[in-house]
């Protein structure tokens, strides 16, 4: 069944999964979805194919050693849950049994950075080094709710495994029109053009970058917004493109720890590649165990809020300008 | 009967020798212990075809103590999956399809790449399930070390196959009471270890792991694939077993023999062979 939303609404991004998987079941007799008692969302997968699904309680290793088994017998399985416990807990079963042999399982969840105000134990602030150092693996985070649903499809042709991951996933903001980009698991984004510098993001901090562009776009300042929503494999040409046409000046924002997520990843492009840059700034969580608070508070608090992010794109635009040309 | 233990015998030689060839350390402690396990499923209990390794109605056999590959492999070669002397040639060497822990990607006769230690038992009950779905028959064997089951992700795996009723699906346990660096009960309590599985659920089965009658029977009595509880073989085993100088001793976990102690090893065998099939 088709659900169209309107551009700007907050919508539920594991509604969206829950929808898609229920479409998906459908087409491909051989999706599961298994979890570790995070049912909610996927409540419309159980009880359309009860046989296909399986909450296995507390055990996140076993659930992700499980969905490997069934996809060495040929099944597509879509592990859902929290990723703080499936990134680290069930780590070595993610790298060991899903990565090693290349399967074809994905791992979808919520509480990716701060959010949710449930506590360091709570946080997925690490995952995205995890699962970037792990090879054969896709990573994906995802902001607009609706691109879940096309990442999920997406990932369906592919032959192995992904990671996929939202922020809360009960209330996010529909950041593109249905249409206005074409999403494509590789390809970034470019959520708003402009010319001055780049601000690199992707899931929840997506909005909050269009929001600081908007607000520099009021000083006369031309502000690109790249929604990098596949972390691995990183969309090169893009950066190189980006250094080219944005004056070499670059911000990345993530609501990850700043060293080992995305900035790290562009980093590496620039230096692998050889590109000149006139600007970089990293945005993200420092080395802290955050306490409680909700994410707007704890993102200023930590130093990668909106405020910030306008304060560092200033930063990067002031920066003298030389030849990027490579 | 006599024929299965002639072959657990040769599998032991075959060990023996590629334990004298090679220079880097072979587990041959673990591979001795389960010797008489994997002769009793590759040669007796597991439904499979050398000629059609992808048979979707296979029994699938996973080896979840990854370190006894090399028993696995030559299991297998004396069933005819693969030539004995391509192993003993080409183990650990570089693009070698055998080597210290099973990769499947390397040798697609084998079911899945385990060697971590308790990864085994969750692979399997997702094969058992997947199998369920489909209305197969096959069952989903699974051994294990007795020293693995101290990872907690066996027992989650455990409770995940009683919860679904997974009849299909039966581990052997290789309890050889001796982890790497010691005896295992001096470090972990696994005893009441039977009860420990009954808890869980499982129907438990004890058997003697160096007994062939012991463990045919085991295999025998296992119940069918359709019913509702996935079943455990504990076998009782020596660590080293058929080589005096091997057997209890935490010194032979894993090694290499070189020249001078595969005679001796040999002859030990040949002696234990001696003794024990009069």
């Amino acid at each position: 069944m088709p659900v169209t939303f309107t551009f700007g609404e907050m919508l539920s991004a594991r509604s969206v999964i829950g929808t898609t998987l229920a479409e998906l079941g459908e087409t491909h007799d051989n999706l599961w979805v298994l979890t570790p008692d995070i049912g909610a969302t996927l409540v419309e997968f159980r009880d359309k194919y009860p046989e296909r699904f399986l909450d296995v309680g507390l055990a996140e290793q076993a659930c992700v050693g499980i969905a490997a088994g069934l996809a060495y017998d040929g099944n597509i399985p879509v592990v859902s849950g929290m990723l703080p416990f499936l990134s680290m807990r069930a780590l070595e079963q993610i790298r060991t049994d899903v990565c090693y042999p290349n399967l074809p399982v994905k791992i979808i969840g919520t509480h990716g950075g701060l959010v949710g105000n449930g506590g360091s134990t709570h946080y997925a602030v690490e995952d995205l080094a995890l699962m970037c150092a792990l090879t054969n693996m896709t990573v994906t985070s995802v902001g607009d709710p609706n691109m879940v649903g096309e990442v999920l499809r997406q990932s369906m042709s592919m032959p192995g495994p992904i990671y996929i991951r939202l922020a809360v996933g009960k209330k996010d903001k529909v950041l593109y029109a249905e249409g206005e980009h074409d999403v494509r698991i590789g390809k970034g984004i470019v959520a708003r053009d402009g010319t001055d510098a780049t601000i690199f993001t992707h899931g929840t901090t997506v909005a909050q970058a269009l929001d600081a562009a908007e607000e520099l776009a009021a000083d006369g300042r031309s502000v690109r917004v790249v929604d990098m929503f596949t972390l691995k494999p990183i969309d090169e040409a893009l950066i190189a493109q980006c250094a080219d046409e944005t004056g070499g000046k670059f911000v990345v924002l993530e609501d990850h720890l700043a060293y080992g997520g995305l900035a790290s990843r562009i980093a590496d492009v620039v230096a692998d590649r050889g590109i000149r840059l006139n600007g970089f700034e990293r945005l993200g969580i420092p080395q802290v165990y955050a306490g409680f608070g909700d994410d707007e508070e704890l993102r200023d608090k930590h130093g990668y809020g909106l405020a910030a992010t306008v304060a560092a794109t200033r930063r990067v635009i002031a920066q003298p300008s030389w030849p990027t040309s490579h | 009967m006599a024929e299965l233990e002639e072959r657990a015998y040769e599998l032991r030689a075959k060990l023996l020798h590629l334990c004298g060839t090679y220079e880097g350390a072979v587990h041959i402690g673990g591979d001795l212990s389960a010797a008489d396990i994997f002769t009793a499923l590759f040669h007796y209990g597991l439904d499979v075809d050398p000629g059609d390794i992808s048979n979707p109605r296979r029994d699938r056999f996973l080896l979840s103590k990854g370190h006894a590959a090399v028993c696995m492999y030559i299991a297998m070669s004396m069933r005819g999956f693969f030539s004995y002397e391509g192993i003993v040639e080409t183990y650990g060497k570089l693009d070698s399809a055998y080597g210290m822990h099973p990769c499947k990607v390397q040798l697609p006769g084998v079911e899945a790449s385990t060697g971590s230690l308790g990864h085994g038992l969750p692979l399997a009950v997702g094969m058992a399930l997947s199998a369920r779905h489909r209305g197969e028959t096959h069952r989903v064997v699974c051994l294990l070390g007795d020293g693995e089951t101290g990872e907690g992700s066996v027992w989650e795996a455990a409770m995940a196959a009683r919860s679904n009723e997974l009849g299909n699906l039966v581990a052997f346990v290789d309890r050889n009471r001796q982890l790497m660096t010691s005896f295992a009960e001096e470090r972990v309590a696994f005893e009441p270890y039977p009860d420990k599985w009954r808890a869980f659920g499982w129907n438990v089965v004890e058997a003697d792991g160096h007994d062939m009658a012991s463990l045919v029977a085991a295999i025998d009595g296992l119940p069918a694939a359709q019913s509702d509880r996935p079943t455990v073989v504990i076998c009782e085993t020596v660590k080293g077993k058929g080589v005096d100088f091997m057997e209890h001793n935490l010194a032979w976990h894993a090694g290499s023999l070189g020249a001078a102690d595969l005679e001796r090893a040999l002859a030990a065998l040949e002696s234990t062979r001696k003794k024990e099939t009069v």
